[in-house]
């Protein structure tokens, strides 16, 4: 493993992160938070970075401004003494030099570097014009067009589409949602809680059609949008792609760091050179898929620091994520999956009548939970996950035996 | 906020389970904002601002365990003493107050620093 040959934690003195989002601010966060006093310097694309999970829900809708999305407040880098870099673009990276090079030709040296460059939404080649949903230029862009009456179509009906569904509805936009899965998130939420989601968007005014879209067309009359399986086009105002995001890998690559759907790393974010980490949406465990989710990020960010500092990485954690829609929190963490041999699939409560929960069992072990507007019963799957609580199918299905005594071995 | 040598009979202790929160509305309180009585897993109990700084959601319905709350929503934690952020995505601390146990009895002490 490369993490064996990163140099010893005294020869640290400087370190660069490359990107603002959770994955970079919580990686000098948290370099600060355990006793790193070297330079550190934060480059960012945005002046202050901020928050993204919002960008489909509160920030879309127009409840929250921007200034509210920080990730931290302005002061808060000059109080932790991080050199925040607004503006910045990485062109560059010399691994072997320790340099990292700004388009507008600055270099910046460091003892160690991290990527975190996030992605890009995925735009598949469909025709134009198609808007997109990744960051405030993007939401600012579809927010001046969903206005009551406009004529929207969510291409995928994953997280985000099935966010931006619902708070387009909130403001008066028709919409139409197409994803060749029907439903969508079956493999997130397992298919009994996908296919009552999924629903969800039907009794809401919105129009579901399980199908792909084939061409995108500007005309006269609108985006003219040819769906697969129907005999005319139909025409919208707007038509948003959610199918997903593509790691920037960009600048690895250009510095020949391995990459595959991602920079690959090892389990302490050290990515095939071992003075340059990887975190966050841009990094790829070996022989895993990246987790794509706002916590995740956090914990690479945690790890990566640890890891710069020669410290004891904290234990991995089940995956654990949220999601909003049509006023309903919804929450998830592990795996989910359908009841087989190996594995019992067990709901708490009733599942379309929240709250409720359900949770995916091997053997005695939970391995995966999905709460609806009960998110302390996810708080406590994951904890059960983690500690590898045994626990009984029938006690966990019963609302009236406490979650948080079953976890204390006392169910 | 007028001192309350007393303090404010908010809840029995046995109606707290450990691990959870209730809240205490404002008219009762007096404050500004409603404050959760927390108890945490080894029986101890606090009290914070019951709305979380981050977005709205009561730190009542929270997660009690080992020194904090993790809030309902997005996992925002605070240290149920201090009322400091121990986990993002809030950034703003919240406010303590204290909190007396008598008798069984929980007695809040609304603005006083624990």
């Amino acid at each position: 493993m490369t993490g064996s040959s990163v140099s010893p934690v005294g020869s640290v003195a400087s370190v660069v992160v490359v990107g603002g989002g959770i994955a970079g601010v919580s990686t000098v966060a948290e370099l600060r938070k355990n006793g790193y006093a070297g330079e550190l310097t934060l480059l960012s694309a945005d002046p202050l970075p901020y928050d993204r999970p919002p960008l489909s829900k509160e920030y879309l809708a127009g409840s929250r401004d921007l200034d509210s999305l920080a990730l931290q407040p302005a002061e808060w880098y000059a109080e932790q003494q991080v050199t925040l870099v607004g503006g910045a673009v990485a062109a560059a990276l010399q691994p072997d030099a320790g340099e990292v090079e700004l388009a507008d030709g600055r270099v910046l040296s460091a003892d160690r570097i991290v990527l975190a460059t996030g992605g890009r939404a995925v735009r598949p080649p469909i025709g134009s014009p198609i808007h997109v949903l990744r960051d405030v230029a993007d939401a600012d862009s579809l927010r001046t067009r969903l206005v009551a009456g406009a004529r929207l179509l969510i291409v995928g009906g994953g997280l985000i589409g099935a966010e931006v569904a619902s708070t387009a509805r909130g403001l008066g936009a028709e919409v139409t949602l197409v994803d060749p899965l029907d439903p969508p998130l079956a493999a997130a939420v397992g298919i009994e809680v996908a296919s009552w989601l999924h629903g969800l968007h039907g009794s809401h005014g919105v129009e579901t059609l399980s199908t792909t879209v084939e061409t995108v067309l500007e005309t006269s009359a609108g985006v003219a949008v040819q769906l697969r399986g129907e005999p005319d086009s139909r025409v919208f105002d707007t038509v948003l792609v959610a199918v997903g995001l593509a790691p920037e890998t960009s600048l690895a690559e250009a510095a020949g760091l391995e990459t595959s759907r991602g920079v690959l790393v090892d389990a302490d974010q050290v990515t095939s050179h071992p003075t340059v980490l990887a975190v966050g949406d841009c990094a790829r465990p070996r022989g895993h898929h990246r987790a794509e989710h706002w916590e995740a990020a956090q914990h690479d960010g945690a790890r990566a620091a640890a890891t710069i500092l020669g410290l004891e990485r904290a234990a991995v954690t089940a995956p654990w994520w949220w999601s909003d829609r049509y006023g309903l929190h919804v929450e998830g963490v592990g795996e989910m999956r359908i009841a087989d041999a190996e594995h019992e699939v067990v709901v708490r409560g009733v599942v379309g009548e929240p709250p409720f929960s359900v949770f995916t069992l091997r053997g005695e072990r939970v391995i995966g939970a999905v709460a609806v507007d009960d998110p302390n019963a996810v708080r406590a799957a994951r904890r059960m996950i983690d500690r590898g609580v045994a626990v009984c199918g029938s006690d966990l299905g019963d609302p009236g035996v406490s979650l948080r005594k079953m976890l204390r071995g006392l169910g | 906020m007028t001192g309350n040598s007393e303090g404010i009979r908010v809840a029995s202790l046995d109606d707290i389970p450990e691990g959870e929160g209730v809240a205490i509305s404002s008219d009762i309180t007096g404050t500004d904002d409603d404050i959760a009585i927390l108890r945490d897993d080894d029986g101890t109990c606090w009290a914070l601002n019951d709305t979380c700084t981050h977005e709205t959601a009561s730190l009542a319905e929270g997660w009690v365990e080992d020194g904090d709350v993790e809030c309902p929503l997005h996992s925002s934690r605070f240290n149920l003493k201090t009322g400091k952020v121990d986990g993002l995505p809030a950034t703003r601390d919240t406010v303590p107050h204290r909190v007396e146990v008598r008798d069984g009895e929980v007695y809040l002490f609304p603005g006083e620093r624990p």
